[in-house]
């Protein structure tokens, strides 16, 4: 129901302007995505140029966004939209703020990984960075799909995946505390850990604000605030109404 | 056909009929003084009839799926048969092609590739099982959508918008613990439609690295010896107590190991080419000045041609990695002026055009048969190993030449005359060159960045 309101413009010029600003905001996604993912990936494997070049590489998503921050405040300014076609637009100016975000968290992952490769490697080889950056990524990934498809129960779904963030974020925390009580010489080391955690813990956040656009956009309900399982009920009931009347 | 013959039959058939039933109509109102009643009784029962008739086909033709056609005699179950043979003509014609449909989706799904069909605007017409396991397309949610919005790498959407590289992008899909997915377009000539053809080429890439990995190491680890080695030749060299009859083999020995050492920095040289693909770092290149200095080089080369020249037919300049460039135009020099005989010519030319820029470097040496052309810039290839060894290359120039242009979106194409000369030339796309205006203005340190 909502996708057609999405689509009925047919072969007019507006349509192709949101359908263009729908797709630069999901390649500005691909292209954070890559980068945190390069971030991620410098910092385990002690790469420190590939560090350098994500923490250079961030310019392009601040570009992106201004890119596509004009291309809406033109939509606004000369189309005025209504209904659902202004939901798109509100959510889309959210959600590259977050992408922005994510790239700047990214951009902090890889300067400090091109810094923690000039230092010893603990043991574990930053398995547990590792695994949260992997959720992490999975999260942005899904968040953006959700985006794409217009899929408001698979974004509930996505957001709920970030406590699960919170609980790997609290254990490297735990542990990080434990390695500097136990051996003040890592503290500096645990620090920039930490950071790396706070940051992908960061991404997690603002992924999960990306999901809350995609519910906005669909249902035009502001999620924010409310508990995960209202709005997983709300979300339920809407698609169940909106089932019949689809077809 | 059959059709009009038939039913002009069955059309005097009823005629007859008809005609019989009002001769009868009138031969027994004569004799009963009551013409009209009779002939009208007679005309009543005949119409009743063949509205009667009439309804039950319609009533057949809304239901045939499920009822036998009506048993009716005469000029309608002509019709009726007539239609029913129509009617199992087409559904034959339909189940054939259903059939077919069928096997076709079928061995879709089988085949070892996936196949997504895109619409004019790169949204999804239809994909096949495999493309939707690797890429967790669904039919019922996702066609419609642009396949960029959902496979979002970089590098992928560069693909699908400028067609570059031609044959295909690879990239890692995260999902099912990873793998690498190889992407081809397929244009079809005149439609608007496009397939894109998906490999998984997860296997590849691990041998492939595998492969670079150990080049990469062992060449490494070869160099620290070889290092050892030539420090004591050199030694032995100078060495005044040594007997004069092993002057000579020390003197191969190092020669030998210069030779080694030269292979060992080629193959390190080439395999960083092959992995660095993001340590890359461009900026605009004066290439005129590039060529006289490399000019000045060859020149003061003790086994050179006679002249070395340079043709400069354009102010602007190249953006690239200027180490890269470098080492092109560098193996491409060496080589010119190892295969030309002293009275011989090279000459470095490089132009710009519609199409964009270009750099040659012609000799007049031996020159290449044509069947050694194709294969030049395979790794160690040798046009004739007796010469080339006596020339002391690592057989490895070419190989860095091409992988280096690569880097740079350009091609190599290689015109040669046995005993007349060769041509090399490197030809750069449109969007690398840059004006010199341009690069004074810091314009292309924008450009750079986007």
């Amino acid at each position: 129901m909502e996708k057609s309101d999405l689509s009925h413009h047919i072969l007019s010029r507006y349509n192709d302007d949101l359908e263009r600003v729908r797709t630069n905001v999901l390649q500005m996604g691909g292209l954070v995505e890559e980068q945190l993912k390069l971030a991620v990936e410098a910092l385990v494997e002690g790469d420190s140029r590939l560090g350098e070049q994500v923490a250079r590489g961030d310019v392009k998503v601040n570009a992106m966004e201004v890119a596509i921050d004009d291309d809406c405040s033109r939509i606004l300014a000369t189309r005025s939209p209504a209904a659902s076609d202004l939901r798109l637009i509100v959510a889309v100016i959210k959600t590259i703020t977050d992408l922005e975000r994510i790239g700047d968290e990214a951009e902090k992952i890889g300067y400090i990984g091109s810094r923690l490769a000039a230092v010893e490697r603990p043991a574990d080889r930053y398995r547990e960075l590792k695994h949260l950056g992997r959720i992490v990524g999975d999260m942005v990934h899904e968040a953006l799909d959700a985006f794409a498809r217009l899929d408001a129960e698979g974004a509930v779904a996505i957001a709920k995946k970030d406590r699960l963030v919170d609980e790997e974020y609290e254990a490297i925390q735990r542990q990080c505390i434990t390695f500097m009580m136990e051996d003040p010489r890592t503290i500096r080391r645990a620090l920039d850990v930490l950071w790396v955690a706070r940051a992908l813990e960061r991404i997690g956040d603002h992924a999960k604000n990306v999901c809350e656009y995609v519910v906005y956009m669909v249902y035009g309900k502001d999620i924010r605030h409310l508990s995960l399982e209202d709005v997983e009920k709300h979300v339920q009931s809407k698609s169940q109404k909106a089932a019949p009347e689809g077809h | 056909m059959k059709l009009p013959s038939s039913m002009s039959s069955v059309g005097w058939q009823a005629a007859g009929r008809l005609s019989i039933a009002v001769g009868l109509a009138l031969l027994v109102g004569l004799i009963l003084r009551r013409v009209a009643l009779v002939l009208a009784i007679v005309l009543g029962i005949y119409l009743v009839i063949q509205i009667w008739n009439l309804l039950r086909i319609e009533r057949w033709l809304t239901h045939r799926r499920i009822e036998s056609p009506p048993d009716i005699n005469g000029p309608w179950g002509e019709v009726i048969a007539i239609i029913d043979r129509i009617y199992r003509r087409k559904n034959y014609h339909r189940a054939q092609v259903t059939g077919l449909l069928r096997e076709f989706r079928r061995l879709t799904t089988a085949m070892p590739e996936g196949a997504i069909l895109l619409g004019p605007e790169h949204e999804i017409l239809w994909f096949n099982g495999r493309a939707a396991g690797w890429l967790h397309l669904h039919r019922k949610r996702d066609v419609g959508i642009r396949i960029e919005n959902l496979v979002r790498h970089p590098a992928f959407v560069e693909y699908l918008k400028h067609g570059r590289p031609v044959e295909g992008v690879i990239v890692y899909e995260p999902a099912d613990g990873g793998r690498y997915l190889s992407f081809t377009l397929v244009r079809t000539g005149g439609s608007e439609r496009q397939l894109l053809v998906v490999r998984d080429v997860s296997r590849e890439m691990r041998v492939e690295s595998i492969r670079k990995d150990f080049v990469a190491n062992a060449s490494h680890e070869l160099r620290s010896p070889l290092t050892v080695i030539s420090g004591y030749l050199d030694a032995l060299a100078d060495d005044a107590s040594l007997d004069p009859a092993w002057g000579a083999p020390v003197l191969e020995m190092r020669r030998q190991t210069e030779r080694m050492s030269s292979i060992i920095n080629d193959l390190l040289e080439l395999s960083k080419l092959e992995s660095g693909e993001r340590r890359h770092i461009e900026r605009p290149i004066d290439i005129a000045g590039l060529l006289s200095l490399l000019r000045r080089e060859a020149m003061s080369l003790e086994r050179r041609p006679r002249n070395v020249n340079t043709q400069i037919d354009s102010e602007e300049w190249l953006l690239g990695a200027e180490t890269e460039i470098h080492s092109i135009v560098s193996n491409l020099l060496t080589n010119a002026v190892k295969y030309t005989p002293s009275e011989g010519e090279v000459t470095l030319r490089w132009w710009t055009d519609d199409e964009g820029g270009h750099i040659s470097v012609r000799d007049t040496g031996v020159g290449i048969a044509a069947e050694h052309i194709p294969r030049l810039t395979e790794r160690f290839y040798r046009v004739d190993s007796g010469r080339s060894r006596e020339m002391g290359g690592s057989g490895l120039g070419l190989a860095i030449v091409k992988h280096a242009l690569q880097r740079h979106e350009a091609t190599l194409t290689i015109e040669s005359t046995p005993g007349k000369g060769s041509t090399f030339t490197c030809h750069f796309p449109q969007h690398r060159v840059v004006s010199r205006e341009g690069v004074e203005a810091g314009v292309a340190r924008l450009h750079a960045v986007d």
